[in-house]
C-alpha cells in the first residue's frame, strides 16, 4: 500500500471552437486524465459550453485552468468565443480556480520552438508524446478547401494543459 | 501545491484500450455498460470482484486504477486504529494488548506502507 498523495496539480485545458470545446485534464507529468470534445449544436452555443465546462470543473476538480489567450495581439477568435472565454474565466473565479492564459504563440514557442508553428504540426508532436491516448485520435492534415476537424480542439486543449504544467503554474 | 487524486482513473485506462463501455461490461461479466458509465462518473464505487475484474481488463494494479478511494480508505482505517489505539492505552497492559498496541502503532507509522510495497 503506497503512500498515493499526489504531488502535483490537476490542470484543466479547454479550448473552444466553433465545434463545441475541446478538453483535456492532465495531472502530473506525462498523465492524462481524461480529454475528448464536448460538441454543441444550435442556439445559444455558449450557454451549452459554458455548462459543459461547469460539469467539466465539477467533476475533475482542477487546481488551475489554462485557456487561450484570446486578448492577445494577433489572435484571430470570433467575437462569441472571445465572450465564452470571459464568460469561463469568470466562472472559474467564482470557484475560486486559477486561470491561466497562453497565446498561441506562447504555446507554439514552448513545444515547436517557433512561433510561427502550424496545429498540425503541433498536434503531430502531441500525438507523439501521448500515443496511447492522442496517436488514434490525429485528424488528416487540413486541406486549403476543408474546414478545420474537431478532434484538433483536443490537441490544442492538451497543448494548453502540458503548457501550463512545464510552465509549473 | 499538492492534491487529492481522483477516486478512480477508469475512464482514462479505459480510453487507452480503445474498449467501449458496452465492451468492457461484457468482459466484467454485467448487462449494460450503464454500471461502468457509473463507476467512471464516480457514482458507484465497484465491489471485490469488479475491482479485480478491472485490473485484469486495464492490466493496472488496483491502487493505480482507485488511488483516490485507496486513499479515502486508508484515512478512514487509520482514523479507526487511532480510535482503537486510544482505547487500548487506558486498558492494562498484558501481554496480548502491547502486541495489539504494536499492531496499530505500525497501521498509524508510515514504516507499514513501505512495508506493504
Amino acid at each position: 500500500m503506497k503512500n498515493l498523495r499526489s504531488k502535483y496539480i490537476r490542470v484543466l485545458g479547454v479550448a473552444p471552437s466553433s465545434y463545441g470545446c475541446g478538453f483535456a485534464v492532465t495531472e502530473g507529468e506525462n498523465t492524462l486524465v481524461a480529454w475528448g470534445v464536448k460538441t454543441v449544436k444550435g442556439g445559444n452555443k455558449n450557454a451549452r459550453c459554458l455548462s459543459n465546462v461547469g460539469n467539466l470543473i465539477a467533476h475533475y476538480q482542477p487546481t488551475v485552468i489554462a485557456i487561450e489567450d484570446a486578448r492577445s495581439k494577433g489572435s484571430r477568435r470570433s467575437s462569441r468565443i472571445r465572450a465564452l472565454i470571459e464568460k469561463i474565466v469568470v466562472m472559474a473565479k467564482d470557484e475560486k480556480i486559477k486561470v491561466k492564459r497562453y497565446s498561441r504563440k506562447q504555446v507554439n514557442l514552448a513545444f515547436l520552438s517557433d512561433e510561427r508553428g502550424t496545429k498540425h504540426a503541433l498536434a503531430q508532436y502531441l500525438a507523439a508524446r501521448f500515443p496511447e491516448e492522442l496517436s488514434s485520435r490525429l485528424p488528416p492534415k487540413r486541406r486549403l478547401w476543408t474546414s478545420d476537424d474537431c478532434r484538433m480542439d483536443i490537441f490544442d486543449a492538451v497543448a494548453l494543459a502540458e503548457h501550463c504544467l512545464r510552465n509549473g503554474e | 501545491m499538492a492534491l487529492e487524486h481522483l477516486p478512480n482513473y477508469l475512464l482514462s485506462h479505459r480510453k487507452r484500450t480503445a474498449l467501449s463501455q458496452t465492451e468492457v461490461a461484457f468482459l466484467l461479466g454485467i448487462q449494460s455498460g450503464a454500471k461502468v458509465c457509473r463507476h467512471e462518473r464516480f457514482t458507484l464505487d465497484p465491489g471485490l470482484q469488479t475491482a479485480l475484474a478491472y485490473e485484469v481488463i486495464y492490466q493496472r494494479p488496483i491502487s493505480e486504477l482507485f488511488p483516490g478511494l485507496v486513499e479515502k480508505i486508508q484515512d478512514d482505517v487509520r482514523a479507526r486504529a487511532k480510535m482503537l489505539a486510544e482505547k487500548e492505552l487506558r486498558s492494562n497492559a498484558h501481554g496480548l494488548t502491547i502486541r495489539k498496541r504494536q499492531s496499530l502503532a505500525a497501521i498509524l507509522s508510515a514504516e507499514f506502507n513501505n512495508q506493504l510495497k
